[in-house]
Protein backbone atom coordinates (compact mmCIF):
# COMPACT_ATOMS: atom_id res chain seq x y z
CA UNK A 1 0.00 0.00 0.00
CA UNK A 2 0.64 3.79 -0.41
CA UNK A 3 3.72 4.69 2.61
CA UNK A 4 3.27 8.24 1.27
CA UNK A 5 -0.32 7.91 2.32
CA UNK A 6 0.72 6.35 5.85
CA UNK A 7 3.02 8.61 6.32
CA UNK A 8 1.31 11.82 6.19
CA UNK A 9 -1.11 11.24 8.54
CA UNK A 10 1.95 11.49 10.91
CA UNK A 11 3.24 14.71 10.25
CA UNK A 12 3.36 17.17 11.92
CA UNK A 13 2.38 19.54 9.54
CA UNK A 14 -0.52 17.97 8.87
CA UNK A 15 -3.17 20.23 10.89
CA UNK A 16 -1.39 22.77 9.56
CA UNK A 17 -3.69 24.85 7.11
CA UNK A 18 -4.61 23.11 3.95
CA UNK A 19 -4.71 25.91 1.60
CA UNK A 20 -1.34 27.28 2.80
CA UNK A 21 0.34 23.94 2.00
CA UNK A 22 -1.22 23.53 -1.17
CA UNK A 23 -0.53 27.37 -2.20
CA UNK A 24 2.97 27.09 -1.42
CA UNK A 25 3.73 23.60 -2.96
CA UNK A 26 1.99 24.56 -6.13
CA UNK A 27 3.33 28.15 -6.54
CA UNK A 28 6.74 26.76 -5.63
CA UNK A 29 6.37 23.73 -8.26
CA UNK A 30 5.92 26.18 -10.98
CA UNK A 31 8.80 28.57 -10.28
CA UNK A 32 10.66 25.52 -10.19
CA UNK A 33 9.50 24.59 -13.48
CA UNK A 34 9.45 27.95 -15.35
CA UNK A 35 12.85 29.24 -13.95
CA UNK A 36 15.00 26.36 -14.79
CA UNK A 37 17.49 28.14 -12.59
CA UNK A 38 19.98 26.31 -10.33
CA UNK A 39 19.76 29.09 -7.54
CA UNK A 40 15.49 28.42 -7.56
CA UNK A 41 16.28 24.29 -7.29
CA UNK A 42 18.49 24.75 -4.92
CA UNK A 43 16.46 27.11 -2.75
CA UNK A 44 13.39 24.42 -3.08
CA UNK A 45 15.19 21.85 -2.34
CA UNK A 46 16.65 23.36 0.35
CA UNK A 47 13.06 24.62 1.99
CA UNK A 48 11.28 21.61 1.27
CA UNK A 49 13.89 19.49 2.75
CA UNK A 50 13.90 21.25 5.89
CA UNK A 51 10.01 21.61 5.84
CA UNK A 52 9.45 17.88 5.58
CA UNK A 53 12.13 16.00 7.29
CA UNK A 54 13.01 18.79 10.22
CA UNK A 55 9.32 20.59 11.06
CA UNK A 56 7.16 17.43 9.69
CA UNK A 57 9.01 14.80 11.47
CA UNK A 58 9.43 12.76 8.39
CA UNK A 59 12.65 10.33 8.89
CA UNK A 60 15.23 11.18 6.78
CA UNK A 61 16.17 7.86 5.32
CA UNK A 62 12.59 7.62 4.35
CA UNK A 63 12.56 10.85 2.40
CA UNK A 64 15.72 9.84 0.74
CA UNK A 65 14.43 6.58 -0.25
CA UNK A 66 10.91 8.19 -1.72
CA UNK A 67 13.17 10.58 -3.51
CA UNK A 68 15.08 7.47 -5.22
CA UNK A 69 11.54 6.71 -6.90
CA UNK A 70 11.61 8.77 -9.70
CA UNK A 71 15.48 8.14 -10.25
CA UNK A 72 15.33 5.41 -12.85
CA UNK A 73 13.35 8.03 -15.42
CA UNK A 74 15.66 10.77 -14.72
CA UNK A 75 18.70 8.10 -15.70
CA UNK A 76 17.32 7.23 -18.71
CA UNK A 77 15.73 10.16 -19.88
CA UNK A 78 18.34 12.40 -19.43
CA UNK A 79 20.96 9.85 -20.69
CA UNK A 80 18.96 10.86 -24.15
CA UNK A 81 19.09 13.79 -24.24
CA UNK A 82 23.15 14.37 -23.38
CA UNK A 83 24.02 12.12 -26.04
CA UNK A 84 23.99 12.19 -29.42
CA UNK A 85 24.98 10.15 -32.45
CA UNK A 86 26.49 12.08 -34.87
CA UNK A 87 28.84 12.01 -37.29
CA UNK A 88 30.65 14.99 -36.64
CA UNK A 89 32.31 14.80 -32.56
CA UNK A 90 30.83 17.84 -30.70
CA UNK A 91 32.63 19.93 -27.79
CA UNK A 92 31.99 18.37 -24.29
CA UNK A 93 32.48 14.82 -25.03
CA UNK A 94 32.62 12.17 -28.02
CA UNK A 95 33.36 8.43 -27.93
CA UNK A 96 33.75 6.90 -31.41
CA UNK A 97 31.49 3.87 -32.19
CA UNK A 98 32.26 2.69 -35.62
CA UNK A 99 32.18 5.67 -37.95
CA UNK A 100 30.01 7.62 -35.71
CA UNK A 101 30.26 9.25 -32.53
CA UNK A 102 28.71 9.19 -29.17
CA UNK A 103 29.02 12.55 -28.83
CA UNK A 104 27.28 15.91 -26.87
CA UNK A 105 27.89 19.63 -26.78
CA UNK A 106 28.34 21.69 -23.53
CA UNK A 107 25.08 23.32 -24.23
CA UNK A 108 22.99 19.93 -24.14
CA UNK A 109 25.01 19.20 -20.75
CA UNK A 110 24.39 22.41 -19.35
CA UNK A 111 20.48 21.78 -20.31
CA UNK A 112 20.30 18.28 -18.95
CA UNK A 113 21.80 19.57 -15.85
CA UNK A 114 19.69 22.22 -15.48
CA UNK A 115 16.89 19.81 -16.33
CA UNK A 116 17.99 17.33 -13.31
CA UNK A 117 18.37 20.20 -10.92
CA UNK A 118 14.34 21.19 -12.05
CA UNK A 119 12.90 17.75 -11.76
CA UNK A 120 14.62 17.15 -8.91
CA UNK A 121 13.39 20.17 -6.63
CA UNK A 122 10.15 19.74 -8.47
CA UNK A 123 10.02 16.56 -7.04
CA UNK A 124 10.82 17.47 -3.06
CA UNK A 125 8.09 20.34 -4.32
CA UNK A 126 5.47 17.19 -4.63
CA UNK A 127 7.04 15.40 -1.97
CA UNK A 128 5.85 18.08 1.07
CA UNK A 129 1.74 18.20 -0.26
CA UNK A 130 2.25 14.65 -0.63
CA UNK A 131 3.45 13.86 2.67
CA UNK A 132 2.10 16.85 4.96
CA UNK A 133 -0.93 17.03 3.79
CA UNK A 134 -3.97 14.38 3.93
CA UNK A 135 -5.91 13.62 0.62
CA UNK A 136 -8.92 14.56 1.71
CA UNK A 137 -7.44 18.32 2.65
CA UNK A 138 -6.66 18.24 -0.96
CA UNK A 139 -9.46 17.05 -1.58
CA UNK A 140 -11.07 19.92 0.20
CA UNK A 141 -8.50 22.58 -1.62
CA UNK A 142 -9.46 21.43 -4.99
CA UNK A 143 -13.55 21.93 -3.70
CA UNK A 144 -12.97 25.66 -3.10
CA UNK A 145 -10.87 26.22 -6.30
CA UNK A 146 -14.56 25.39 -8.01
CA UNK A 147 -13.65 22.04 -9.70
CA UNK A 148 -16.87 20.20 -10.90
CA UNK A 149 -18.34 18.52 -7.86
CA UNK A 150 -18.82 15.18 -10.10
CA UNK A 151 -15.24 15.25 -10.39
CA UNK A 152 -14.28 16.08 -6.72
CA UNK A 153 -17.07 13.04 -5.56
CA UNK A 154 -15.27 10.73 -8.26
CA UNK A 155 -12.20 11.68 -6.35
CA UNK A 156 -13.01 10.83 -2.67
CA UNK A 157 -14.73 8.12 -3.95
CA UNK A 158 -12.08 5.88 -5.74
CA UNK A 159 -9.51 6.85 -2.92
CA UNK A 160 -11.97 5.51 -0.43
CA UNK A 161 -12.27 2.33 -2.86
CA UNK A 162 -8.69 2.06 -3.36
CA UNK A 163 -8.30 1.22 0.11
CA UNK A 164 -11.01 -1.45 0.01
CA UNK A 165 -9.43 -2.91 -2.90
CA UNK A 166 -5.71 -3.27 -1.81
CA UNK A 167 -7.47 -5.05 0.81
CA UNK A 168 -9.15 -7.95 -1.38
CA UNK A 169 -6.29 -7.99 -3.95
CA UNK A 170 -3.98 -8.86 -0.67
CA UNK A 171 -6.38 -11.10 0.81
CA UNK A 172 -6.11 -12.52 -2.56
CA UNK A 173 -2.73 -13.05 -3.37
CA UNK A 174 -1.81 -14.30 -0.06
CA UNK A 175 -4.22 -17.55 -0.51
CA UNK A 176 -2.80 -18.02 -4.38
CA UNK A 177 0.62 -17.81 -2.77
CA UNK A 178 -0.49 -20.16 -0.25
CA UNK A 179 -1.27 -22.49 -2.79
CA UNK A 180 1.24 -22.30 -4.39
CA UNK A 181 0.25 -19.81 -6.71
CA UNK A 182 3.72 -18.62 -7.97
CA UNK A 183 5.38 -21.26 -8.46
CA UNK A 184 6.61 -20.64 -11.57
CA UNK A 185 6.42 -17.69 -14.22
CA UNK A 186 3.46 -19.53 -15.59
CA UNK A 187 1.40 -20.07 -12.81
CA UNK A 188 2.60 -16.38 -11.80
CA UNK A 189 1.15 -15.04 -14.67
CA UNK A 190 -2.08 -16.52 -14.28
CA UNK A 191 -2.70 -16.18 -10.90
CA UNK A 192 -2.31 -12.19 -11.65
CA UNK A 193 -4.72 -12.43 -14.32
CA UNK A 194 -7.57 -14.61 -11.69
CA UNK A 195 -6.82 -12.29 -8.97
CA UNK A 196 -7.47 -9.12 -11.16
CA UNK A 197 -10.85 -10.72 -13.03
CA UNK A 198 -11.81 -12.09 -8.80
CA UNK A 199 -11.02 -8.03 -7.80
CA UNK A 200 -12.87 -7.21 -10.53
CA UNK A 201 -16.14 -9.09 -9.94
CA UNK A 202 -15.77 -8.57 -6.17
CA UNK A 203 -15.47 -4.13 -7.01
CA UNK A 204 -18.60 -4.58 -8.77
CA UNK A 205 -20.35 -6.32 -6.09
CA UNK A 206 -18.89 -4.08 -3.13
CA UNK A 207 -20.53 -0.97 -5.73
CA UNK A 208 -23.79 -2.38 -5.77
CA UNK A 209 -23.94 -2.92 -1.98
CA UNK A 210 -22.26 0.32 -1.28
CA UNK A 211 -24.65 1.90 -2.90
CA UNK A 212 -27.70 0.36 -1.34
CA UNK A 213 -26.28 1.46 1.67
CA UNK A 214 -25.82 4.89 0.93
CA UNK A 215 -29.39 5.49 -0.24
CA UNK A 216 -30.93 3.52 2.52
CA UNK A 217 -28.94 6.66 4.31
CA UNK A 218 -30.61 9.27 2.04
CA UNK A 219 -28.10 9.62 -0.76
CA UNK A 220 -29.36 11.95 -2.98
CA UNK A 221 -26.70 12.72 -5.64
CA UNK A 222 -24.39 14.57 -2.87
CA UNK A 223 -21.75 13.65 -0.10
CA UNK A 224 -21.67 16.14 2.52
CA UNK A 225 -18.32 15.60 4.86
CA UNK A 226 -17.73 18.01 7.31
CA UNK A 227 -14.32 18.93 7.03
CA UNK A 228 -11.80 20.62 9.65
CA UNK A 229 -10.17 23.30 9.51
CA UNK A 230 -7.70 25.47 10.22
CA UNK A 231 -8.00 29.03 10.30
CA UNK A 232 -4.93 30.67 7.99
CA UNK A 233 -2.54 32.50 9.92
CA UNK A 234 -1.43 35.90 8.88
CA UNK A 235 2.65 34.95 10.13
CA UNK A 236 2.69 31.91 7.81
CA UNK A 237 0.62 33.82 5.01
CA UNK A 238 3.45 36.40 4.70
CA UNK A 239 6.21 33.92 5.21
CA UNK A 240 4.74 32.55 2.01
CA UNK A 241 4.37 35.56 0.02
CA UNK A 242 7.70 36.38 0.89
CA UNK A 243 9.40 33.14 0.00
CA UNK A 244 7.61 33.02 -3.38
CA UNK A 245 8.10 36.33 -3.84
CA UNK A 246 11.99 35.52 -4.25
CA UNK A 247 11.70 32.70 -6.35
CA UNK A 248 9.62 35.08 -8.37
CA UNK A 249 12.44 37.60 -8.52
CA UNK A 250 14.76 35.03 -9.24
CA UNK A 251 12.79 33.39 -12.00
CA UNK A 252 12.18 36.69 -13.92
CA UNK A 253 15.71 37.43 -13.80
CA UNK A 254 16.93 33.73 -15.13
CA UNK A 255 14.31 34.41 -17.94
CA UNK A 256 15.23 37.80 -18.82
CA UNK A 257 19.01 36.81 -18.57
CA UNK A 258 18.28 34.13 -20.70
CA UNK A 259 16.02 35.76 -23.43
CA UNK A 260 18.67 38.24 -23.64
CA UNK A 261 21.34 36.45 -23.74
CA UNK A 262 19.99 34.43 -27.32
CA UNK A 263 19.05 37.63 -28.61
CA UNK B 1 41.96 5.86 -28.93
CA UNK B 2 42.77 3.12 -26.69
CA UNK B 3 42.16 5.58 -23.74
CA UNK B 4 39.35 6.73 -25.11
CA UNK B 5 37.95 3.24 -25.22
CA UNK B 6 38.51 2.75 -21.69
CA UNK B 7 36.92 5.39 -20.63
CA UNK B 8 33.58 4.52 -22.42
CA UNK B 9 33.75 0.99 -20.96
CA UNK B 10 33.79 2.78 -17.62
CA UNK B 11 31.21 5.23 -18.16
CA UNK B 12 28.79 2.26 -19.59
CA UNK B 13 29.81 -0.17 -16.45
CA UNK B 14 29.06 3.13 -14.38
CA UNK B 15 25.45 3.73 -16.30
CA UNK B 16 24.60 -0.02 -15.96
CA UNK B 17 25.77 0.08 -12.38
CA UNK B 18 23.02 2.58 -12.00
CA UNK B 19 20.44 0.45 -13.87
CA UNK B 20 20.66 -1.80 -11.26
CA UNK B 21 20.70 0.22 -8.64
CA UNK B 22 17.51 2.41 -9.77
CA UNK B 23 14.36 0.80 -8.33
CA UNK B 24 11.57 0.46 -10.35
CA UNK B 25 10.67 -0.23 -14.30
CA UNK B 26 7.11 1.85 -14.08
CA UNK B 27 5.11 2.66 -16.90
CA UNK B 28 6.13 5.39 -18.20
CA UNK B 29 5.31 8.50 -16.29
CA UNK B 30 7.19 11.50 -16.95
CA UNK B 31 8.46 12.81 -14.09
CA UNK B 32 7.53 15.59 -11.90
CA UNK B 33 9.32 19.14 -13.38
CA UNK B 34 10.63 17.26 -16.31
CA UNK B 35 9.06 19.20 -19.00
CA UNK B 36 9.84 22.77 -19.64
CA UNK B 37 6.41 25.12 -18.75
CA UNK B 38 5.02 25.85 -22.28
CA UNK B 39 4.82 21.94 -22.90
CA UNK B 40 3.35 21.37 -19.60
CA UNK B 41 0.44 23.93 -20.62
CA UNK B 42 0.34 23.09 -23.71
CA UNK B 43 -0.29 18.58 -23.43
CA UNK B 44 -3.09 20.17 -20.39
CA UNK B 45 -4.88 22.21 -23.79
CA UNK B 46 -4.57 19.04 -26.01
CA UNK B 47 -6.22 16.75 -23.45
CA UNK B 48 -8.92 19.13 -22.46
CA UNK B 49 -11.77 18.25 -24.93
CA UNK B 50 -11.06 14.71 -24.31
CA UNK B 51 -11.64 15.00 -21.07
CA UNK B 52 -14.96 17.51 -21.61
CA UNK B 53 -16.27 14.95 -23.46
CA UNK B 54 -15.47 12.18 -20.92
CA UNK B 55 -16.78 14.67 -18.27
CA UNK B 56 -20.04 15.32 -20.17
CA UNK B 57 -20.76 11.51 -20.95
CA UNK B 58 -20.41 10.16 -17.10
CA UNK B 59 -22.29 13.13 -15.90
CA UNK B 60 -25.02 11.94 -18.35
CA UNK B 61 -24.54 8.25 -17.03
CA UNK B 62 -25.12 9.12 -14.00
CA UNK B 63 -28.22 11.28 -14.46
CA UNK B 64 -29.28 8.72 -15.85
CA UNK B 65 -28.69 5.82 -13.35
CA UNK B 66 -27.21 7.03 -10.35
CA UNK B 67 -26.17 4.06 -9.19
CA UNK B 68 -23.48 3.75 -11.91
CA UNK B 69 -21.71 6.54 -9.66
CA UNK B 70 -20.28 4.19 -6.89
CA UNK B 71 -19.73 1.77 -10.26
CA UNK B 72 -17.68 4.35 -12.42
CA UNK B 73 -15.99 4.88 -8.88
CA UNK B 74 -15.12 1.61 -8.26
CA UNK B 75 -13.98 1.65 -11.76
CA UNK B 76 -10.91 3.76 -11.22
CA UNK B 77 -10.26 2.11 -8.09
CA UNK B 78 -10.10 -0.94 -10.06
CA UNK B 79 -7.75 0.61 -12.74
CA UNK B 80 -5.44 2.20 -9.83
CA UNK B 81 -5.00 -0.92 -7.64
CA UNK B 82 -4.06 -2.99 -10.70
CA UNK B 83 -1.62 -0.37 -12.23
CA UNK B 84 0.01 -0.13 -9.05
CA UNK B 85 0.45 -4.11 -8.14
CA UNK B 86 3.80 -5.40 -8.92
CA UNK B 87 3.05 -7.48 -11.27
CA UNK B 88 5.41 -10.71 -12.06
CA UNK B 89 8.57 -9.24 -14.76
CA UNK B 90 11.05 -11.87 -16.18
CA UNK B 91 13.67 -10.23 -15.15
CA UNK B 92 12.64 -9.55 -11.96
CA UNK B 93 12.90 -5.55 -11.77
CA UNK B 94 9.85 -4.57 -10.52
CA UNK B 95 7.34 -3.32 -12.84
CA UNK B 96 3.17 -2.05 -13.56
CA UNK B 97 0.72 -2.45 -15.43
CA UNK B 98 -0.69 0.58 -17.37
CA UNK B 99 -3.89 -0.89 -17.23
CA UNK B 100 -4.99 1.53 -20.29
CA UNK B 101 -5.42 -1.82 -22.70
CA UNK B 102 -8.18 -3.06 -19.61
CA UNK B 103 -9.94 0.38 -18.92
CA UNK B 104 -10.58 0.68 -22.86
CA UNK B 105 -11.86 -2.48 -23.87
CA UNK B 106 -13.80 -2.27 -19.93
CA UNK B 107 -15.36 0.94 -19.89
CA UNK B 108 -14.53 2.69 -23.16
CA UNK B 109 -12.32 5.40 -24.35
CA UNK B 110 -14.57 8.24 -23.32
CA UNK B 111 -14.68 7.22 -19.49
CA UNK B 112 -11.31 6.16 -19.43
CA UNK B 113 -9.85 9.92 -20.21
CA UNK B 114 -11.81 11.13 -16.73
CA UNK B 115 -10.97 7.74 -14.72
CA UNK B 116 -7.11 8.11 -15.97
CA UNK B 117 -6.66 11.81 -14.97
CA UNK B 118 -8.16 10.78 -11.62
CA UNK B 119 -6.00 7.99 -11.16
CA UNK B 120 -2.86 9.50 -12.62
CA UNK B 121 -3.21 12.22 -9.76
CA UNK B 122 -3.64 9.66 -7.28
CA UNK B 123 -0.38 8.13 -8.47
CA UNK B 124 1.21 11.44 -8.51
CA UNK B 125 0.50 11.94 -4.97
CA UNK B 126 0.22 8.43 -3.69
CA UNK B 127 2.99 6.78 -5.24
CA UNK B 128 5.05 9.70 -6.84
CA UNK B 129 4.62 8.07 -10.13
CA UNK B 130 4.41 11.10 -12.55
CA UNK B 131 3.88 14.47 -11.71
CA UNK B 132 0.96 17.29 -11.61
CA UNK B 133 3.02 19.68 -13.62
CA UNK B 134 3.49 16.86 -16.29
CA UNK B 135 -0.32 15.33 -15.69
CA UNK B 136 -1.31 16.92 -19.09
CA UNK B 137 1.52 15.23 -20.96
CA UNK B 138 0.78 12.29 -18.85
CA UNK B 139 -2.84 12.14 -19.42
CA UNK B 140 -2.53 12.82 -23.11
CA UNK B 141 -0.17 9.82 -23.65
CA UNK B 142 -1.66 7.17 -21.04
CA UNK B 143 -5.23 8.12 -20.77
CA UNK B 144 -6.03 9.73 -24.24
CA UNK B 145 -3.69 8.12 -26.68
CA UNK B 146 -2.93 5.16 -25.62
CA UNK B 147 -6.80 3.55 -24.39
CA UNK B 148 -8.00 5.14 -28.14
CA UNK B 149 -5.48 2.93 -30.03
CA UNK B 150 -6.68 -0.03 -27.60
CA UNK B 151 -10.48 0.68 -28.62
CA UNK B 152 -9.96 1.22 -31.83
CA UNK B 153 -7.88 -1.98 -32.43
CA UNK B 154 -10.36 -3.79 -30.01
CA UNK B 155 -13.54 -2.79 -32.28
CA UNK B 156 -11.60 -3.65 -35.49
CA UNK B 157 -10.82 -7.22 -34.57
CA UNK B 158 -14.48 -7.89 -33.45
CA UNK B 159 -15.50 -6.64 -36.95
CA UNK B 160 -12.29 -8.67 -38.57
CA UNK B 161 -13.69 -11.67 -36.16
CA UNK B 162 -10.12 -12.32 -34.88
CA UNK B 163 -9.94 -14.73 -32.18
CA UNK B 164 -11.14 -13.34 -28.88
CA UNK B 165 -7.40 -13.62 -26.92
CA UNK B 166 -5.73 -12.44 -30.16
CA UNK B 167 -8.15 -9.22 -29.97
CA UNK B 168 -7.41 -8.47 -26.55
CA UNK B 169 -3.47 -9.14 -26.47
CA UNK B 170 -3.29 -6.84 -29.80
CA UNK B 171 -5.35 -4.23 -28.13
CA UNK B 172 -3.58 -4.39 -24.55
CA UNK B 173 -0.21 -4.48 -26.39
CA UNK B 174 -0.44 -2.35 -28.55
CA UNK B 175 -2.16 0.58 -26.84
CA UNK B 176 0.94 0.10 -24.20
CA UNK B 177 2.99 0.58 -26.83
CA UNK B 178 1.93 3.41 -28.81
CA UNK B 179 1.60 5.09 -25.11
CA UNK B 180 5.22 4.38 -25.05
CA UNK B 181 5.75 5.67 -27.98
CA UNK B 182 3.49 8.89 -27.50
CA UNK B 183 5.88 9.47 -24.36
CA UNK B 184 8.94 9.23 -26.38
CA UNK B 185 7.57 11.40 -28.85
CA UNK B 186 6.46 14.29 -26.23
CA UNK B 187 9.47 14.20 -24.74
CA UNK B 188 11.54 14.58 -27.88
CA UNK B 189 9.17 17.92 -28.62
CA UNK B 190 11.09 19.23 -25.55
CA UNK B 191 14.48 18.07 -26.35
CA UNK B 192 15.22 17.91 -29.69
CA UNK B 193 18.43 16.78 -30.39
CA UNK B 194 21.11 18.95 -31.30
CA UNK B 195 22.36 17.29 -34.54
CA UNK B 196 18.86 15.76 -36.09
CA UNK B 197 15.93 17.51 -34.28
CA UNK B 198 13.21 16.31 -33.19
CA UNK B 199 12.98 12.96 -34.78
CA UNK B 200 16.46 11.92 -33.98
CA UNK B 201 15.63 12.55 -30.49
CA UNK B 202 12.63 10.32 -30.52
CA UNK B 203 14.55 7.55 -31.69
CA UNK B 204 16.99 8.37 -28.81
CA UNK B 205 13.98 8.19 -26.53
CA UNK B 206 12.67 5.26 -28.15
CA UNK B 207 15.69 3.60 -27.75
CA UNK B 208 16.39 3.90 -24.54
CA UNK B 209 13.20 3.35 -22.89
CA UNK B 210 12.58 0.25 -25.00
CA UNK B 211 14.77 -2.54 -23.17
CA UNK B 212 12.05 -1.58 -20.10
CA UNK B 213 8.83 -1.10 -21.92
CA UNK B 214 8.97 -3.44 -25.01
CA UNK B 215 8.66 -6.62 -22.92
CA UNK B 216 6.28 -4.79 -20.22
CA UNK B 217 4.09 -4.36 -23.22
CA UNK B 218 4.01 -7.87 -23.55
CA UNK B 219 3.72 -9.17 -19.91
CA UNK B 220 0.73 -6.77 -19.89
CA UNK B 221 -0.89 -7.99 -23.41
CA UNK B 222 -0.63 -11.52 -21.59
CA UNK B 223 -1.95 -10.30 -18.34
CA UNK B 224 -5.02 -8.36 -19.56
CA UNK B 225 -5.79 -11.57 -21.68
CA UNK B 226 -5.90 -13.60 -18.62
CA UNK B 227 -8.09 -11.06 -16.73
CA UNK B 228 -10.63 -10.79 -19.60
CA UNK B 229 -11.20 -14.31 -20.10
CA UNK B 230 -11.97 -14.52 -16.56
CA UNK B 231 -14.02 -11.97 -15.95
CA UNK B 232 -16.16 -13.43 -19.17
CA UNK B 233 -16.36 -16.55 -18.04
CA UNK B 234 -16.82 -15.65 -14.36
CA UNK B 235 -19.17 -12.27 -14.67
CA UNK B 236 -20.78 -12.16 -18.09
CA UNK B 237 -23.84 -11.33 -16.28
CA UNK B 238 -22.55 -8.37 -13.61
CA UNK B 239 -20.96 -6.70 -17.31
CA UNK B 240 -24.35 -6.55 -19.48
CA UNK B 241 -25.90 -5.31 -16.52
CA UNK B 242 -23.21 -2.34 -16.04
CA UNK B 243 -23.52 -1.91 -19.42
CA UNK B 244 -20.05 -1.11 -19.31
CA UNK B 245 -18.76 -3.69 -21.82
CA UNK B 246 -18.90 -2.65 -25.21
CA UNK B 247 -21.12 -3.76 -27.67
CA UNK B 248 -19.50 -6.80 -28.97
CA UNK B 249 -20.11 -8.81 -26.03
CA UNK B 250 -23.71 -8.06 -25.86
CA UNK B 251 -23.93 -9.71 -29.44
CA UNK B 252 -22.33 -12.29 -28.67
CA UNK B 253 -24.59 -13.57 -25.77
Amino acid sequence: MSVIDRLCYQSRLRYVNAEEKFVYAILTLIFCVASRSFAVALIAFAANGILTVGKGGISLSRYCRLLLIPVSFLVVGTAAILVDVSEIPMDAFAFPVGDRYLTGSRATTMEALRVCAAAFSSATCLYFLALNTTMTDILDVLRKLRLPSLFIELMMLIYRFIFLLFETAGAIRISQESRLGDRNYRTKARSFGEMGSALFIRALSRSNSLYDAMESRGYDGKIRVLSQQQPPRKKKILMIAGFELILAVLTIREIWVRTGGHG
Amino acid sequence: MTKKEKILLKASAAFAALFAVAPAANAMHIMEGYLPAGYCVAWGLVCLPFLIAGFISLRNKVKENRRSMTLIAMSGAFIFVISSLKIPSATGSCSHMTGTGLGAILFGPSAVGILGIIVLIFQAVLLAHGGLTTLGANTFSMAVAGPLVSFGIYKLCGKLKANRRVSVFLAAFMGDLFTYCVTSLQLALAYPSESGGVMASAVKFLGVFAPTQLPLAVIEGILTVVLVIGLESYAGPELNNTGFLSGREKEAR
